[in-house]
């Protein structure tokens, strides 16, 4: 399988994003979580990313809030 | 004949006297000894002075022992060592075509830093490199294609696992591709995210991260090339 070009990358990180954003709305970290409410980007996500990179993705997401949160002293 | 004798005063005094200028010879030895010890270690106390001064300002020295010799393919086909880096300065990056991120974002900027390189110090006076660190996966053509989206003057070498991880430990590169991997598998790499710069006669200079900017690295390089300069 072809790695992703330029545009497909663009296009993966604007179906990550677009995801997330859902998950923010709903005050959702962790991706899973959400109970199926964003289940149209869920879909268009996986569609557009390889499975390691919505892992990898994902797995950030939860680490990146973290390490905010305690940046915050939260 | 009479012996001479002293009386115990005369005895005495002479004894004073005596001990008198054995205590102002030792004294003048004492305080001649305590002045010179005093230059002496001021005089070394400088000289570490300047040699610690002079190792701070320059990059060359207590470098870390990174880089060496390796054979690997470029992007063309055609065998590619260390012996083809030298003479220019070059930036050497550890990545996987397939990694989701990081990867194409410091490729991108250090094809940013050979931009302002160039305009000022000119044309091929740093070669970008990226070296894969998944061999399983990127064949030459894939290297090719994947370098065909950054920056035209970047190299892109891979080769057989054992030479991966041959160049991989003389870099310091930490990567996490295991030896068998079945077709069509999907994996991310674990690998260190720098990229190094190294000097004309291929040794070690600096290694850069997600931190720091591309006009920072230009900045760095100007300072290398300073200091190289300066040595030549």
């Amino acid at each position: 399988m072809d790695p992703p070009n330029r545009t497909q990358r663009q296009r993966c990180w604007e179906a990550r994003d677009a995801y997330y954003k859902c998950l923010d709305s709903l005050k959702v970290n962790t991706p899973g979580e959400e109970g199926g409410k964003c289940a149209e980007e869920v879909a268009a996500f996986s569609k557009a990313c390889a499975a390691s990179w919505v892992e990898h993705f994902n797995r950030k997401r939860v680490f990146d809030i973290k390490q905010a949160a305690a940046l915050r002293g939260g | 004949m009479t012996k001479r004798s002293y009386s115990s005063m005369e005895q005495q005094s002479m004894d004073r006297n005596a001990v008198g200028l054995a205590t102002w010879r030792s004294a003048l030895i004492f305080i001649v000894t305590g002045v010179g010890l005093y230059f002496y270690f001021e005089s070394e106390k400088k000289k570490v002075k300047e040699r610690k001064a002079a190792e701070l300002a320059n990059v060359k020295t207590g470098r870390p022992k990174v880089g060496g010799p390796f054979t690997l393919t470029d992007q063309d086909g055609k065998e590619f060592t260390e012996q083809d880096l030298l003479g220019k300065w070059s930036l050497i990056y550890f990545g996987f075509t397939n990694c989701p991120d990081i990867c194409p974002d410091e490729l991108d900027k250090m094809g940013a830093v050979v931009d302002l390189i160039e305009k000022k110090h000119g044309a091929d006076v740093v070669i970008p490199v990226f070296v894969s660190v998944d061999p399983a996966r990127d064949s030459v053509s894939q290297v090719k294609k994947y370098l065909s989206e950054f920056h035209p003057k970047m190299i892109g070498l891979t080769g057989p696992y054992d030479a991966v991880k041959k160049m991989c430990k003389v870099y310091r590169v930490y990567f996490s591709t295991p030896a068998e991997v079945k077709p069509g598998e999907d994996y991310l790499v674990d690998h260190s995210i720098y990229f190094y710069l190294m000097d004309p006669k291929g040794e070690f200079v600096d290694a850069f991260g997600k931190a720091n900017t591309a006009k920072e690295v230009k900045a760095k390089f100007d300072k290398a090339v300073e200091a190289w300069k300066a040595e030549e």
